[in-house]
């Protein structure tokens, strides 16, 4: 009975050592987030706030889209509106064509990603250069993200050392992180230079004013708008949020909550081009979203921030890794916002949960992630992805259940399991015994200690 | 119908039950005895530094003492002196690479993050990010408690009103092995000058 | 007060004695409690694994069997929770349903109802407290590690009760031991690992014994200490309340 995923999580945990690290890394981060919680006593009523927020603001997003686009063209911005991921990477296009872009710099987005766009301009003849420090690794080595927000956390500083040394020139050897950050800050800095125009996501629209608001701890998206003569932001319909003071309530949990830091060190409001550069240009996206507002189980995912707490408080994520997720999105977001897009691809993951709710406990805007895997695996049948052996097991114990002579007859003989011979039992086809010695059965189940008891 | 039309009305037509908006104002944010006093404690905890410009100082002198071998000063602000470059009058925003220290305004700090508004007020705001450090003036006495409170009263220059941002502390990264790692692509140090009223 | 005893099914054929002690304990109470004959599931394991239209039949006997209780107590959290949380909405349109707001585990039956605040048992020995995930975050126990609340944990409470003993907690104190149901059987690798951390963690504290108000965290992680030969017993909260009793 196994799944995409739970083999990539047993080739995962064979390296004890890196299984170990990646556990206590992101345990770590998980740490750091308690603290800043733990720090303000304001913490759970913040997170009620951005529920409330976000609940009000998704399911009216259709005004506060009108009013962001509106004041975004009021400011000078051009605005585009892209229905799927392949308008949006050729409006994209058409955009940098009409500049005549050569090289593109961009800061990172899970959006960009969603649509495959760097492979995209690529094929179109556009260097894509990611900056974000983690995202720019992975992109010399041809890998995906393994985490939204730490995305080359499955390398160690060997691992980047020797990429650096094949990419980027660096000193044989010489695996320092700080040294090895400081090749990558070399590197790309000739790239802002160099580059013909700068690409965004954003964590916030901003409704009431029409910014674009990002946040970095490199600098890096305004390293890419500040040198080259073009700004693209591209954003999820579902970043739109009212106003500045609902900024507050994000800006102050989006950090804390996913890197335990009380904030990023920039967090840069766009409104417009800067005076030497051509106007800048919006591309809200929709590709799905406003589709899943309608889905009466999941709309909530859409209130989520992309803060990547979940993934970090999840033990599974912690022992299985971003890889053994089929989605690019892994953890407990990855599973809810990868069935939204694909059920029948993305079913194998939503195996991949205990349901110890431990994602939404810990979810700044409270996204319902644990009760929604639940919802999902309701649902498999219908999608044709059922587990056969699950459901065959399933009926076996409803049958057993259903009856209590069945039952009861079950639980006289439950005993003589101790006494089937240990290699039978821990054979293939019992996979309990894959990870535990098999439980004694005691003679007399509590049904007949009772009875003697009551007398 | 336009895409945006397409767009709204399908996102309009899905959306099922409507939710209203929170009262915002009964937040019990997070207050300091005394704010200055937390936004140097939360700026030195970022890897940035704070230093008291007292009543007379010569700011100029004490971006020298601070920066002894710097050749290449960027700054647009009338009180300093010692600017090699102007954001203001450069040709291209690439001409400040190569700035040791940047010089720009602060309008007011945050106290629970070190966070510093910065609204672009100079022709090219590269000046923010390319100089390898970064000397920010702050008025000691405009120090916010909580973002709440600073997004109250954020303004954007009138001349330059597209860009303002919240810096706190020096640019850095863990991206490499989770090992904490100061000056990532933009400054690589953050020092505030807090001037006396 | 009228109490119904459930004992789900894997206590009942795995764990009796754990049925047992919840008996005596209620009954050393002073309370009317009774066991009907003829209980089976209440329909967790199948609704997890995402077939929980099967729980519905299961639901309904449940209610028929348990709906003239005051209380329905159970010796297991998850099991609590997947009544209280569930059967009101599998019911809906189909059956009366009374037992989701009657069910209590019975640490919080004793801890919230009867207010028990006496001396209990005797168990004069360390043991490290396994808070499961059903009865943190669904039931209320104790407090979520992830929240920023004042701190409170029921089970503490009751076992302080008992002479001699010590309670510790683990680090990573509420994280889950990966039992997880069908979980255990599909992800079995992350399984194992998830359980024999959360027993490496436990013994850590210097406890002989790991105790807990759920049978079905307990069983997974003894098969996996026993599997690695970790010297380790498990007894569930229930049965240290009732010790010596």
């Amino acid at each position: 009975m196994s799944t995409g995923h739970s083999k990539a999580a047993k080739e995962f945990l064979k390296n004890q050592t890196y299984a170990k690290w990646h556990d206590a890394t992101f345990w770590a981060v998980r740490s750091k987030r308690d603290n800043m919680a733990y720090g303000l006593d304001e913490w759970e009523q913040l997170r009620e706030k951005a529920s409330q927020i976000k609940r009000h603001t998704i399911t009216h997003l259709d005004e506060y889209l009108d009013q962001f686009a509106t004041n975004a063209e009021k400011n000078g911005c051009i605005v585009h509106w892209a229905k799927d991921a392949n308008e949006f990477n050729e409006i994209v296009y058409g955009i940098l064509k009409n500049h005549n872009v050569k090289k593109i710099v961009k800061s990172k987005s899970m959006l960009t990603e969603e649509c495959g766009m760097n492979p995209y301009l690529e094929e179109h003849g556009i260097e894509v250069v990611e900056t974000d420090l983690g995202e720019r690794i992975i992109q010399l080595k041809g890998q995906a993200p393994s985490h939204i927000v730490m995305p080359a956390i499955h390398l160690n500083h060997d691992d980047v050392g020797e990429l650096f040394e094949e990419k980027l020139g660096s000193e044989k050897g010489n695996h320092d992180p700080t040294y090895l950050t400081y090749v990558a800050r070399l590197s790309l800095r000739n790239e802002f230079l160099t580059a013909d125009a700068g690409m965004t996501g954003g964590n916030f629209g901003i409704a009431e004013t029409g910014d674009i608001v990002v946040c970095t701890n490199e600098g890096n998206a305004d390293m890419s708008t500040s040198c080259p003569k073009l700004h693209i932001a591209a954003i999820g319909l579902e970043k739109i949020i009212p106003n500045y003071d609902c900024l507050a309530v994000f800006q102050r949990m989006l950090c804390r909550a996913g890197t335990g830091q009380p904030t990023t060190t920039f967090t840069s409001h766009f409104r417009k081009a800067r005076p030497t550069a051509h106007p800048m240009h919006i591309v809200l996206v929709d590709n799905g979203r406003s589709e899943w507002i309608g889905n009466p189980e999941h709309w909530e995912a859409l209130k989520c921030i992309r803060c990547g707490s979940c993934m970090n408080t999840c033990p599974v994520y912690r022992r299985s890794g971003g890889y053994s997720y089929s989605y690019f999105i892994p953890g407990p977001i990855g599973i809810n916002l990868g069935m939204l897009r694909d059920p029948q691809k993305h079913s194998g993951n939503v195996s991949a949960c205990t349901l110890c709710n431990s994602c939404q406990t810990v979810c700044p805007a409270k996204v319902n992630l644990g009760d929604q895997i639940y919802l999902w695996r309701q649902q498999l049948d219908e999608f044709g992805t059922a587990n056969p052996e699950k459901k065959l097991i399933c009926k076996g114990l409803g049958t057993v259940y259903g009856s209590s002579g069945i039952y009861n007859l079950g639980t006289a003989l439950a005993h003589w399991a101790n006494i089937i011979p240990s290699p039978l039992m821990n054979c293939g086809l019992n996979p309990w015994a894959e990870g535990h010695k098999m439980m004694e059965f005691p003679k007399k189940p509590f049904h007949k200690l009772i009875k003697e008891i009551e007398k | 119908m336009s895409n945006k039309e397409d767009i709204l009305k399908k996102y309009r037509a899905n959306v099922r039950e409507k939710y209203d908006m929170p009262d915002l104002s009964d937040i019990k944010a997070i207050t300091y005895n005394d704010p200055l006093v937390q936004f140097i404690k939360m700026t030195e905890s970022v890897g940035g530094h704070v230093i008291e410009v007292k009543e007379g100082q010569d700011i100029n002198e004490l971006v020298k003492e601070m920066y002894p071998d710097a050749k290449e000063i960027a700054s647009n602000l009338p009180e300093v002196t010692i600017a090699t470059r102007n954001p203001d009058t450069v040709g291209r925003a690439r001409d400040l690479n190569g700035t040791d220290v940047g010089i720009i305004r602060g309008q007011f700090g945050v106290a629970e993050n070190a966070c510093v508004w910065i609204p672009q007020t100079m022709k090219e705001k590269a000046v923010c990010f390319i100089s390898e450090n970064l000397v920010i003036l702050l008025p000691k006495s405009q120090i916010v408690n909580n973002m709440h409170e600073a997004y109250k009263r954020i303004k954007f220059d009138e001349t330059y009103d597209g860009y303002g941002t919240f810096i706190s502390g020096p640019s850095k990264t863990a991206d490499i092995a989770q090992v904490l790692v100061m000056g990532a692509q933009a400054a690589r140090s953050a020092t505030i000058l807090l001037l006396p009223e | 007060m009228k109490i119904g005893l459930f004992i789900p099914c894997y206590v009942d054929v795995v764990y009796p004695q754990v049925g047992v002690a919840t008996y005596k304990l209620l009954k050393h109470l002073g309370l009317d409690v009774t066991y009907p004959l003829n209980q089976t599931c209440c329909g967790q394991p199948m609704a997890n694994a995402g077939f929980e239209k099967q729980a519905i039949p299961l639901a309904e006997k449940f209610e028929d069997k348990f709906k003239e209780f005051d209380y329905v107590v159970a010796p297991s959290v998850s099991c609590t929770a997947f009544v209280k949380l569930n059967y009101s909405r599998l019911l809906e349109g189909k059956h009366e349903c009374l037992t989701s707001s009657k069910i209590m585990d019975v640490v919080e039956f004793l801890h919230d109802v009867i207010k028990v605040n006496h001396p209990l048992g005797t168990f004069p020995h360390k043991v490290s407290l396994h808070n499961s995930c059903h009865g943190v975050r669904e039931l209320g126990l104790s407090s979520p590690s992830e929240e920023h609340v004042t701190p409170f944990n029921k089970i503490k409470d009751l076992l302080n009760l008992v002479e001699g003993i010590q309670v510790l907690e683990p680090e990573r104190p509420d994280e889950c031991c990966g039992f997880g149901g069908m979980f255990a059987i599909e992800e079995t690798a992350v399984s194992a690992q998830m359980g024999l951390d959360k027993v490496q963690r436990h013994m850590k504290t210097g406890a002989r014994f790991i105790t807990g108000p759920d049978c079905s965290c307990l069983m997974h992680m003894a098969g996996v200490a026993k599997k690695q030969g970790l010297n380790v017993e498990f007894k569930h909260v229930v049965e240290i309340l009732a010790a010596g009793l």
